[in-house]
């Protein structure tokens, strides 16, 4: 199962580029960590997913480009280019002249229909080299103007072309100082217009992103390539290929396909078929990363955490257990810690056991995080003796679902990105409560003095949409604050 | 005399002979000796009917997801069965779950199914080796699942629980939609690249299990064994078919061994669905709001009827009113027909009846005998219709519902959900 990345303006392409390289640097790297079988497995299955194979033997990201200025797209083909390992296809990217000026109704209103058809081929094409498609990747910035409206638009374009596929939309929050004057508006649009068209908001925030560099990563002058490097590793964190949950020396590359299919379609020819494109069995879809995690459409925030994270340098130096490392990343869900520096350890779940009641949010400590549903991906050495008890507390989860069906855990022995052992959390809970509140809330203080209104309905938007844009994240935030 | 013995001996072989028929014909058909035993109601003979009969009743038993069930489940998934097929015979019904106990009736129940209709033939189709590529059927989407137990729950569901659940098969399906796409495309590819390996000129291309057969020499012995397993089971169908007969009468011997007291035909509802205490009462109070619903009716029509006829009493003449009422009858009539049309859709599937052959023809290529993917895909597609127009009548009784809801709770702002 493959998946088509779409990248978006500026932001999304410098991250996109940065998530291929990792992708493929990981992939690549022969560490001699893990068995070679199951390394060729590994680097077969992502590629599988990510890259496609090109006459000349160098792979090529399954991605398009779309930016309507052309300097970062002419700046990311050649940098993949001259990488030398892998690069993009030719006649799979799209810009224009002119910019959206940082204004999402451009973005969405005028760049997003006149360019519409050409976009939409572009992609159609990349869908059609795919032998099965499983959905879309689409990374853009939430604040600016192409990335955010343009991307809104195009994505409620594949809802309607592509029903069916799996849309996850990788959204990059701006930081809270603000490098755009009317990026809360932009925010809101993007984020309500999402919300109705795609499956899964994956979430980073700039500020989280940039605390790392400097806490974790010890860079003294923090640079947007170092920022994008730090996110491309969490992103890789979570799409490279794990082994399936259930058995964990059993390769399944999609258990749909044996389990339900098997009843309509000959039995025999799912048999055949897998055994004629003997194929590496990971399970490869992030269709079961939402199937866990996102299926109900009040909840699609998803947020990233990792650990560990750390210079080269330090890294060198570091041993690692699995319980230690679990302990750090149950203690950074429950306390709403960015990283794994300056968690707060009195944060406590509240206690079980007591009547329902006890459960409701009167009774919770104020900064402890009630989680919908989770996701641990543990990748390294002895990973099958890592315990992941700890996230199967109920008092970690809201009280309508049984940690049985809102926690889940894949784990593969191979390790990721040079870290002996390392675990990424994937997580639906109210971790972005607060960023989200405050957006809508300074959004709000600017329409109701009518500020920069005109920018927006000059380009054929109304008041209504704003309105309705702020009704359904009031909701969203309702939502989650009642979990 | 002489004559006499030999009739009698002859019949004697003949039975043991169809009944061996009978079994090497069914799935994993027991020795003939169970079924002599079960006669008698001999307790060693009922766990394999209990197996037997789960594989006959359920065709998801043939993937050994069921085989590992527990006998107390085969038993309750059997009766199930039994009984959402009309089984008439209630001592079977009531056996605890997992006794030992009743050959005789496992026996009788078996047959029962046998004499209803094509069971030996849908099995045989069942398990048919397939070479070809197959048209897939779309039963498994219309027959009945006789699983559908319904859990009562006392306490009051999360309304979110349910969407979250809800959300999740939604994924499912779509994950589904994907992988069978998939495997539409590597069909199609093998179908491609093997254009013109085949022998038989009709079919120009091969089919998946063929070209396994070429990567590897080891499938096609295994092809071969099966297919010579499925032949001997035809076989023995055929033989069946050909003494049945002395089978029948031997089943009346054993329908006379059963018990006098037992009444043979009971005057049991067929099918009998759980109601619990509460759902009694449940039903009381909705008859009763039935009944107090219809008398409100009553109320409201007939002055209303009174006031209509009084004012149709003063039309009812005149050339304009005839062409209304003539204008009138042809709306309706069209509305009728198009009611019926949709009914027929709906109601005779013209779904390929037997298992087809997938093939690629050439484009150009003269028309062939057999069902074109046009014509099926006319069908699915008017079928699609059809139940869409249901689904969204559906719907609309739904969202009327939530809204009358809705207004009788003053000061409620109903939003609906972002989402799909």
């Amino acid at each position: 199962m493959s998946i088509v990345t779409v990248q978006l303006g500026q932001c999304g392409n410098q991250i996109g580029f940065e998530v291929f390289d990792t992708l493929f640097r990981d992939s690549h790297c022969s560490q001699g960590l893990c068995s070679k079988r199951e390394n060729e497995a590994y680097q077969a299955s992502c590629k599988e997913r990510f890259f496609r194979e090109e006459e000349n033997g160098v792979p090529v990201a399954r991605a398009v480009l779309i930016d309507m200025e052309p300097k970062v797209i002419n700046q990311t083909l050649s940098k993949a280019a001259q990488s030398g390992r892998w690069k993009y296809g030719q006649h799979t990217s799209f810009c224009q002249k002119q910019g959206s000026g940082n204004n999402w109704a451009y973005g969405y209103s005028v760049h997003g229909p006149k360019h519409e058809e050409s976009i939409m081929n572009l992609i159609q094409t990349e869908v059609e080299k795919c032998d099965s498609l499983s959905g879309f990747f689409i990374i853009m910035s939430m604040a600016g103007g192409t990335g955010s409206g343009l991307g809104a638009f195009i994505t409620q374009k594949l809802q309607d072309q592509y029903s069916s596929s799996l849309k996850m939309n990788q959204i990059i929050w701006p930081y809270g100082t603000g490098e755009v004057i009317v990026q809360n508006y932009n925010s809101i649009l993007t984020l309500s217009h999402l919300y109705r068209s795609s499956d899964a908001l994956l979430i980073h925030e700039n500020d989280v992103v940039h605390k790392i560099c400097a806490k974790r990563m010890n860079i003294k002058q923090i640079s947007f390539r170092d920022l994008n490097r730090v996110l491309a590793h969490q992103l890789g964190s979570v799409f490279q290929p794990t082994h399936s949950e259930d058995s964990s020396f059993h390769y399944c590359r999609n258990p749909l396909v044996s389990g339900i299919v098997g009843p309509g379609l000959p039995h025999a020819t799912n048999v055949c078929l897998v055994a004629l494109y003997r194929r590496p069995m990971f399970l490869s879809t992030n269709g079961d990363l939402m199937e866990h995690l996102v299926p109900h459409p009040e909840f699609k925030m998803l947020g990233v955490r990792n650990i560990p994270q750390m210079s080269a340098e330090s890294l060198a130096y570091s041993t690692f257990t699995w319980a230690g490392l679990l302990k750090h990343l149950r203690q950074m869900l429950i306390s709403r810690a960015k990283m794994e520096e300056g968690i707060d350890w009195q944060v406590r779940p509240p206690l079980s056991g007591l009547p329902p009641i006890g459960k409701a949010s009167a009774h919770k400590e104020p900064h402890f995080n009630t989680s919908l549903a989770n996701l641990v991906i543990l990748r390294g050495r002895e990973v099958h003796s890592a315990d992941v008890g700890g996230f199967r507390d109920a008092a970690l989860y809201t009280s309508w679902l049984e940690p049985a069906d809102a926690f889940s855990v894949w784990k593969t022995p191979r390790p990721f990105d040079k870290y002996e052992k390392s675990a990424a959390l994937v997580s639906n809970s109210q971790l972005l409560v607060k960023p989200l509140d405050m957006v809508v809330g300074k959004a709000w203080n600017m329409f109701s003095s009518k500020a920069y209104i005109h920018q927006y309905t000059k380009f054929g938007m109304e008041e209504e949409d704003f309105l309705d844009s702020f009704t359904l994240l009031e909701q969203v935030v309702a939502s989650y604050g009642s979990l | 005399m002489g004559r006499r013995r030999s009739r009698v001996e002859g019949a004697a072989r003949a039975l043991p002979e169809a009944v061996a028929a009978l079994s090497r014909s069914l799935p994993a058909g027991p020795s003939p000796e169970i079924f002599r035993r079960a006669k008698f109601d001999r307790p060693e003979a009922a766990p394999v009917l209990w197996q037997l009969l789960l594989r006959v009743l359920s065709p998801l038993a043939a993937n050994n997801t069921w085989t590992d069930l527990a006998p107390e489940a085969q038993a309750r998934v059997v009766k199930s069965a039994l009984g959402s097929r009309g089984y008439p015979r209630s001592v079977l019904l009531q056996f605890p779950d997992g006794s030992s106990q009743g050959s005789r009736e496992l026996l009788l129940a078996l047959s029962w199914l046998l004499a209803q209709g094509p069971l030996l033939e849908q099995l045989l189709a069942q398990t048919r080796v397939q070479v070809g590529d197959q048209l897939p059927q779309c039963e498994a989407l219309t027959s009945p699942g006789p699983l559908a137990c319904l859990v009562a729950t006392k306490s009051p569901v999360d309304l979110r629980l349910v969407e979250w659940l809800m959300g999740k098969l939604r994924f499912r399906w779509r994950c589904l939609i994907l992988s069978q796409r998939e495997q539409c495309t590597l069909l199609s590819k093998i179908h491609l690249y093997t254009q013109g390996c085949h022998s038989q000129q009709s079919l120009g291309h091969l089919s998946v299990a063929e070209t396994e057969m070429l990567r590897d020499p080891e499938s096609s012995q295994q092809l071969l064994h099966a297919l010579e397993s499925e032949n001997a089971r035809l076989e023995a169908a055929l033989e069946w078919r050909r003494c049945e007969l002395v089978f029948w009468q031997w089943m009346d011997t054993v329908l006379d061994a059963c018990s006098p007291e037992t009444p043979a035909v009971t005057s049991q509802p067929t099918a009998l669905p759980m109601i619990s205490e509460g759902g009694l009462g449940e039903l009381e109070s909705v008859r009763q709001e039935l009944l107090a619903l219809q008398e409100e009716l009553r109320e409201v029509a007939e002055p209303r009827r009174a006031a209509w006829e009084s004012r149709v009493g003063g039309l009812g003449q005149g050339p304009e009113w005839s062409n209304s009422r003539k204008a009138l009858r042809e709306v309706v009539e069209r509305e009728l027909a198009d009611l019926q049309g949709s009914w027929k859709l709906c109601s005779t599937p013209a779904q390929p009846q037997r298992p087809h052959r997938l093939v690629r023809s050439k484009d150009g290529a003269p028309r062939r005998q057999g069902l074109q993917a046009a014509e099926v895909i006319r069908t699915l597609s008017a079928k699609e219709d059809c139940l869409k127009k249901a689904l969204h009548q559906l719907q609309c009784q739904c969202q009327q519902e939530l809204a009358r809801l809705a207004g009788t709770l003053p000061g409620l702002i109903w939003v609906l959900p972002p989402g799909h």
